[in-house]
């Protein structure tokens, strides 16, 4: 309230009569004068807003983001600005508004004043949110049901709430919590987590097996049933929760909450899950993939488009993981990430790892046009990607 | 680190401020540097709609006002001390928009009337344009010739000469670079 009270009073306090020159009549003149407060006043910043961005501002829901060492960001609800100075030559005299002269004085008589010379103002430039620390974060410490919590939490490693997410990241709160989402990450007693692979590829496995056992329908599965039974068997509810809401989606009806497995995200599941050992050979995989997915779901390589890479080795192929997950954001790294990985790529493979990239201003063409060089032998043939 | 961006004034009630913008820097004589507080720079005056001359020393610069497509939001680093802790936090508070700025971007018409030697007070602010023949000393011609030509070329000499204005306009013409802003720290 003080601090409130003493910005309001000092602005009173610098009484420039700006209105004097806004509302300068034809034929009328006013004296100009360095106010008795004037200085360069390095505290006062000039900020360029554009019309939908004022009420943000105007209603408290504008924030600054970053750390010391970091290039500051302005954040509203939904969307990331990068800040940048922009300097001029011109003298820009800022003349404060304020009057407390008896209103019988002769007003032009009554000079304005200069506070400050402004040597420029911030403009915004519309920017992609910066995800990947929040990547980074998470992955220190994924979640695993045998993890010693308590030795965890005293040390405080690794553990973010919320509001730690939202201090440390420079993003705003909406593009935040879709990353949460994308990384299927889940709160657990106030901590957002990763849960690590091993855990969600054990927990899914077991309840596609207790379907089976119990005669459970995948696309109708009563979540109270399922998770009295995965709890029988030793599994946190948190996490049966938790995997219902990454693999699946709920259905409401009279007698309860119901999950609907999704076909994609069972497979995709069950594909990481054998090829966690590392690379396999195509043909074993695709024999082994097509058994372990349950009945009613067809397993296609399509799903599996960001995730996995097939190289020709000799006369074999050969299937491996290669996640767009564990891949930077940021559209130079990502590339530099890719070409490091392969040194020419399809589009058709390519496609896949870059269809997630978004830079406000720049088109899918524009992006490889920066980043790529793009051979085309002839108008048939298949462009070839490489690095620039 | 959040620096939250605050604004106490209601929507369409923030406070509004002027801009007048002139191409240069104004330079003071050495013996009124000291004394700037409440010293007078010049007179801006509106001579048709939009239209405005500021005359400065003996400098008459003609401008317009321009609507801002883009207001500028006036924001004040305020260091905040919460309350039982003993860390500080760094708030923007909002504390004046500006929707127009006065633009003088003419070369200055000079308007020489009488030599001045007191270097207390300012130029007379007589706005009728008086031809540059009209009675003045060549020698402080001359002077003031010197001194602008000099300014003119680039380098920043803060002494005036004595027959100078108190106050002078001087032109430059130097681009900045666009630079990211790092973390406003309190």
């Amino acid at each position: 309230m003080e601090a409130e009270m003493e910005v309001g009073m000092e602005g009173e306090l610098w009484e420039g009569r700006a209105e004097a020159v806004l509302g300068l009549n034809l034929c009328s003149s006013v004296p100009i004068c360095y106010h008795s407060q004037f200085g360069p006043h390095e505290d006062l910043l000039l900020l360029e807003v554009d019309d939908n961005l004022l009420p943000e501002i105007l209603q408290n829901r504008v924030t600054i983001r970053g750390q010391p060492d970091e290039d500051a960001v302005l954040c509203t609800l939904s969307s990331t600005y990068s800040m940048k100075f922009v300097g001029t030559s011109n003298s820009v005299f800022l003349i404060p508004p304020g009057d407390s002269s008896a209103n019988g004085e002769k007003r032009s008589s009554v000079a304005a004043s200069i506070i400050t010379v402004a040597t420029g103002n911030i403009e915004l430039i519309l920017a992609a949110p910066k995800l990947d620390k929040l990547k980074k974060l998470l992955k220190e410490t994924p979640y695993n049901p045998d993890e010693d919590f308590d030795s965890i939490s005293t040390h405080k490693k690794g553990l973010f709430r919320w509001q730690d997410l939202v201090e440390m990241i420079q993003a705003s709160e909406e593009e935040i919590r879709a990353a949460l989402k994308s990384l299927s990450a889940v709160e657990i007693d106030g901590y957002w987590r990763i849960v690590d692979d091993k855990t969600m590829n054990k927990t899914l496995t077991m309840i596609l097996r207790n379907s089976l056992l119990h005669d459970w329908l995948i696309s109708a599965l009563d979540e109270e049933t399922v998770l009295s039974t995965m709890v029988a068997d030793g599994f946190s509810p948190r996490i049966v929760a938790h995997c219902l809401e990454t693999h699946g989606t709920k259905v409401r009806d009279s007698k309860g909450t119901l999950w609907e497995l999704g076909e994609k995200q069972v497979c995709l599941r069950l594909a990481l899950d054998i090829l966690a050992s590392g690379k396999m050979k195509l043909k074993s995989f695709l024999e082994r993939w097509e058994q372990s997915v349950p009945s009613g779901m067809k397993a296609d390589l399509k799903m599996l488009q960001g995730e996995v890479l097939c190289d020709k080795i000799g006369v074999e192929e050969w299937i491996r993981v290669f996640s767009v997950s564990a891949l930077p954001s940021t559209p130079a790294d990502r590339f530099s990430a890719l070409f490091q990985e392969r040194l020419k790529w399809e589009w058709k493979d390519l496609e896949p790892y870059i269809r997630d990239i978004h830079v406000p201003g720049l088109s899918s063409e524009g992006l490889l046009m920066k980043y790529t060089r793009r051979i085309q032998p002839n108008a048939e043939a298949e462009p070839i990607f490489s690095a620039r | 680190m959040q620096i939250r961006v605050k604004c106490n004034c209601g929507e369409g009630e923030c406070r509004e401020w002027a801009i007048i913008e002139v191409q240069g820097v104004v330079e003071s004589q050495p013996s009124i540097e000291e004394h700037l507080h409440d010293h007078e720079i010049g007179r801006l005056c509106c001579i048709s709609e939009g239209n405005y001359t500021f005359t400065i020393g003996y400098h008459e610069l003609s401008g317009t006002k321009m609507h801002l497509k883009r207001p500028l939001l006036v924001l004040r680093k305020k260091k905040v001390e919460t309350v039982g802790d003993s860390n500080s936090s760094v708030e923007l508070h909002v504390v004046g928009i500006i929707r127009h700025r006065i633009l003088f971007k003419t070369r200055p018409k000079a308007l020489i009337s009488k030599p001045q030697i007191k270097d207390k007070k300012p130029v007379s602010s007589d706005l009728t344009p008086q031809s540059p023949a009209d009675s003045y000393n060549s020698d402080d011609a001359m002077s003031y010739l010197i001194s602008s030509r000099s300014y003119n070329s680039g380098c920043s000499s803060r002494t005036l000469p004595q027959s100078a204005p108190p106050l002078l306009l001087l032109r430059q013409t130097l681009a900045l670079q666009p630079q990211n802003l790092p973390v406003p720290t309190a």
